[in-house]
């Protein structure tokens, strides 16, 4: 089997699993569903390995296989090619491998749903993953919108999956449209580059890139940020991400973790011949980065829905990915993004074991006390948290640790990397502090008075193996990229991304270490003893009782969503509104309704002329004969 | 040139054109009232009247041009409408069995 | 003079006559209004040498023809025409169609030019003879189809007033299309 058959394959067997389950979904029995749906995706990932490995052994030389041409008209040529470079099969094997993990517990977590609903949901599953995998392997923007495209309807799909409930549809409603926001820029965008360069695949445009900068360079950047701002869930575009909760768990851990929302940073990086020209946008990249890692991580600590603290937590480290891919350390930002991809999915599927023993409870105030009845959920969630919160061994150290010093390194005339290192450094304690908080207020203690169920059970085994796959992953995934301030021979992921970035255009300086060591103390204090101190033990009184000004504001995300709703939402029904009395109504079912009218009134006046009366019949033929006659006179004469 | 439409009758002479203006002032008025009754009976007698006068239109002319056709004519048209009448007259009395015949306009079950 | 005289005279009955029938609200009024106009045509006819038609005329038309429709308003009864109707618009559109029409009639005979006359001896025109003539050579045709004429009208004059269920059934129904039911042959 040839490498390009087996690229196709990587996209081919999910695409058909899911529309095998779609269009079987009330015929397959459930034992079925519970194979195909993990399998196909597992199977995607061994062709991923094989693919690895051949990245690994040619020395980093990419393929670019092109299958079919799907749209030729003069200048617009448009093939159906799949890139395959090491930055390629990096984001596949993630994909299929997480998402494999992610999909086999869904079996699990899923079981209480009837036949046709769990085949319905692996089905949606497996779209995501072709959609996602077609996003990434994509050798041209068309491609890669119509990926786009795709996980933007998987995540409707998914996120209103549970669609008889009010608020998962308009959650579901809302990620779209913010989506279709983004999914614009990113048209737009294209249509720039296609205007300038007459190309819309990767090698036409890069061959084809000036070697300044230029304002048709930076508005083609800024476009295409507004997809990856939308997709990846940073300010502004930020609001779905939160409500995107509603769906299942496994969803918000495989799309709003793990793979959808790194789709922006994927973008970045795989343009990044364009943004390296184009310094503003590159710049706002990083701008938009940072305000959204602190912004999120702000609100973060006053969650009480711990799904919801693992969703800001999640807008704030990418905020981290946008930052490092913003400054130009595109390795750091991958490997940040791989191991997000460990500790996030670890997170949220020990957050998915909880709430499927505590009936679908998801406060966490009603929790406490689940380390000593939840040990091996609890044990891995631990894991999870430390590494978010940055804490040695676990590879959220390492990677958090590679962005910012990256950035702090970076040599800059006026000091703008070193001002988002400061921003990156304060989000960090944060991110420590609300991490803490969270794993305070859920797993120790005592249990909560209000505890739905008084003795939670540990997860079956087919929800507890991903989970602890994820944690051996998040404990020792971290040493493919030491720190290179620490030991500067030891960078595989830099390595193996060199052959797409080349290597980190600065040298990291010594003076690293001490800010690594601040980080990492400071992290660390947040995340044990104060937040105990805070939390369980509350020492100093709830700060909310303290500062309710800012509690309020913390709690109403910085009154986001009220702003869009005056902004956007109510005047597009106003505006919705007024077209439906003013065009719709008259206008527009006037018109058929005018035909009919017409016909109607002609009918009538005509139907005059036969109106059985006699009197009128005289009255015409007489009339009739009066005008002949008057002709016949007047023609003779 | 010599009007030949004078017709000479015992001492005097009489103008064809008056025959003529008496025929269209009993057929205007027959034509009228055709229109306007409502009785289908008195609608039935303005018909004869039109009919008549346009007999005395055929008979004026059958004198002035010394032509006998014209009498003829008018005699043909005398028993066409005889029959007219009786047949209709027939009709209106098989209508009249079944409903009340006062207005035309009522018997209007042919419309549409 | 006698015949100008005689002719005026009539004139003016004719026409009262013609008004009579189209104003008056009985219609036994309108039909006796006729037999006036009738009568003062056949004299009229008779001035313009027509002795034969004057005859047929006041025998058969003002007798026969009138009187029948005599018996028929004595059959129906006494209807008087109400005010009003439906066609509102109708009087004053009839009149003006009619008056129109008369107005035209009278515009085509001004200025009109008669054709001089085919023959010049009036002794036997318009007599018996001459009709008899007439009638056996020239209008044979025409003769004997009026015929066939009148025994088609009596025939149907008599099948549509046979009266009673059947004949009442058998007209409406022939009337609304040929829907009959068809229970019993017609024996004519």
């Amino acid at each position: 089997m040839t490498l390009q058959a087996l690229t196709l394959a990587i996209l081919v067997l999910p695409a058909a699993g899911s529309v095998g389950l779609g269009l079987g979904a009330l015929r397959v029995p459930r034992r079925l569903v519970q194979v195909v749906g993990p399998g196909t995706v597992w199977v995607a990932f061994l062709c991923s390995l094989v693919l690895f490995v051949d990245q690994l052994t040619n020395g980093g030389r990419s393929h670019d296989f092109t299958y079919w041409t799907w749209l030729s008209s003069g200048d617009l040529q448009v093939p159906v090619d799949l890139f395959v470079d090491r930055l390629s099969v990096f984001m596949c094997l993630i994909v299929t491998g997480v998402g494999g993990l992610i999909v086999t517990y869904s079996n699990g977590y899923m079981e209480h749903e009837t036949d046709g609903s769990y085949a319905r949901f692996f089905c949606y599953m497996d779209l995501f993953i072709t959609s996602m995998l077609l996003l990434v392997l994509a050798g041209n923007l068309v491609l890669l919108i119509v990926g786009w495209a795709g996980v933007g309807l998987s995540s409707y799909l998914l996120i209103g999956f549970f669609y008889w409930r009010w608020s998962a549809v308009v959650a579901a409603r809302k990620a779209f449209v913010m989506n279709v926001i983004g999914d614009v820029g990113m048209i737009l965008g294209t249509f720039v580059l296609f205007a300038a360069y007459h190309s819309v695949t990767y090698a036409g445009i890069f061959a084809a890139l000036p070697k300044t900068d230029s304002p048709l360079l930076e508005l083609a950047a800024f476009l295409l940020l507004v997809g990856a701002v939308a997709k990846s869930a940073q300010l502004p575009l930020h609001t779905w991400l939160p409500d995107a909760m509603e769906g299942p768990t496994p969803v918000s851990a495989l799309i709003h973790a793990a793979t959808m929302v790194t789709a922006g940073v994927y973008l970045v990086g795989r343009l990044h011949p364009l943004y390296d020209l184009a310094w503003i946008a590159h710049g706002a990249v990083a701008l938009i980065g940072t305000m959204t890692a602190l912004f999120a991580a702000s609100i973060a600590i006053v969650q009480t829905d711990i799904k919801r603290v693992l969703a800001y937590s999640t807008m704030s480290q990418i905020g981290y990915m946008f930052l490092a891919v913003g400054v130009g350390a595109y390795a750091a930002g991958f490997f940040h993004l791989m191991a997000h991809a460990f500790f996030k999915a670890l997170l949220f599927l020990g957050a998915g074991n909880v709430i499927h023993s505590m009936n679908d409870e998801q406060d966490m105030r009603r929790y406490g006390g689940l380390w000593g009845q939840m040990r091996g959920t609890s044990i891995c969630f631990l894991i999870g948290s430390l590494s978010l919160a940055g804490i040695i061994p676990f590879v959220g150290f390492w990677s958090k640790e590679v962005v910012l010093g990256d950035v702090f390194s970076k040599p800059d005339a006026g000091g703008f990397p070193q001002a988002m290192w400061a921003i990156g450094f304060a989000t960090a304690i944060l991110t420590g502090f609300y991490t803490g908080r969270m794993w305070w207020m859920a797993f120790s203690g005592g249990p909560s008075p209000e505890r739905p169920v008084a003795r939670p059970h540990e997860a079956q085994a087919v929800m507890m193996v991903p989970v602890v796959v994820l944690a051996v992953l998040s404990t020792v995934g971290g040493f493919v990229q030491i720190n290179a301030g620490f030991h500067p021979g030891w960078k595989l992921i830099e390595d193996w991304l060199a052959p797409t970035f080349g290597p980190l255009p600065w040298q990291a300086r010594d003076l690293e270490y001490i800010p690594t060591a601040a980080t990492l103390l400071l992290a660390g204090l947040a995340f044990w003893p104060l937040a105990d101190a805070f939390y369980r033990r509350r020492i100093w009184s709830v700060w909310s009782e303290r500062l309710p000004f800012l509690q309020r504001l913390l709690e109403r995300k910085y009154y986001a969503d009220e702003l869009y709703d005056r902004l956007f939402v109510r005047p597009m029904d106003a505006a919705a509104e007024a077209g439906d009395q003013l065009l719709e109504a008259p206008v527009i079912d006037a018109a058929p309704a005018g035909v009919g009218a017409t016909a109607r009134g002609g009918a009538g006046i005509l139907s005059l002329a036969e109106n059985g009366l006699f009197r009128t019949y005289a009255l015409v033929m007489l009339a009739a004969a009066l005008v002949g006659l008057v002709i016949v006179f007047a023609v003779r004469g | 040139m010599p009007d030949y439409g004078q017709i000479a009758i015992g001492g005097g002479t009489l103008s064809s054109s008056w025959f003529l203006g008496l025929a269209a002032i009993l057929f205007t008025l027959g034509a009228i009232g055709v229109l306007i009754r409502r009785n289908p009976l008195v609608i039935l007698v303005c018909i004869e009247l039109m009919l008549n006068a346009a007999n005395l239109t055929l008979i004026t002319f059958s004198r002035q041009l010394q032509d006998l056709d014209g009498q003829l004519f008018a005699l043909m048209a005398m028993t066409v409408a005889a029959a007219e009448a009786v047949v209709g007259l027939a009709i209106l009395v098989d209508i009249s069995r079944v409903r009340e015949l006062e207005d035309v306009d009522e018997l209007d079950e042919l419309k549409g | 003079m006698l015949a100008v005289a005689v002719f005026w005279v009539m004139a003016v009955l004719a026409v009262l006559g013609g008004l009579g029938v189209i104003v008056s609200r009985q219609p036994i009024r309108s039909i006796l209004s006729l037999v006036v106009v009738m009568l003062a045509l056949s004299v009229l006819f008779l001035l313009l040498s027509a002795q034969f038609v004057f005859a047929v005329q006041v025998i058969v038309y003002a007798g026969a023809v009138m009187v029948l429709f005599l018996f028929v308003v004595a059959l129906l009864g006494p209807v008087r025409e109400r005010a009003g109707g439906r066609l509102r618009f109708q009087w004053w559109l009839g009149s003006l169609v009619g008056v129109v029409f008369g107005g035209f009639i009278y515009s085509m005979l001004q200025g009109a030019h008669f054709r001089p006359p085919q023959r010049t001896d009036l002794s036997v025109f318009g007599t018996v003879q001459e009709i008899g003539l007439g009638i056996f050579t020239r209008f044979l045709y025409p003769f004997e189809l009026t015929s066939v004429l009148l025994l088609v009208a009596a025939v149907g004059a008599i099948y549509l007033s046979r009266g009673g269920r059947a004949g009442a059934g058998r007209g409406a129904a022939a009337a609304d299309g040929g829907q009959a039911r068809r229970e019993e042959e017609p024996h004519a």
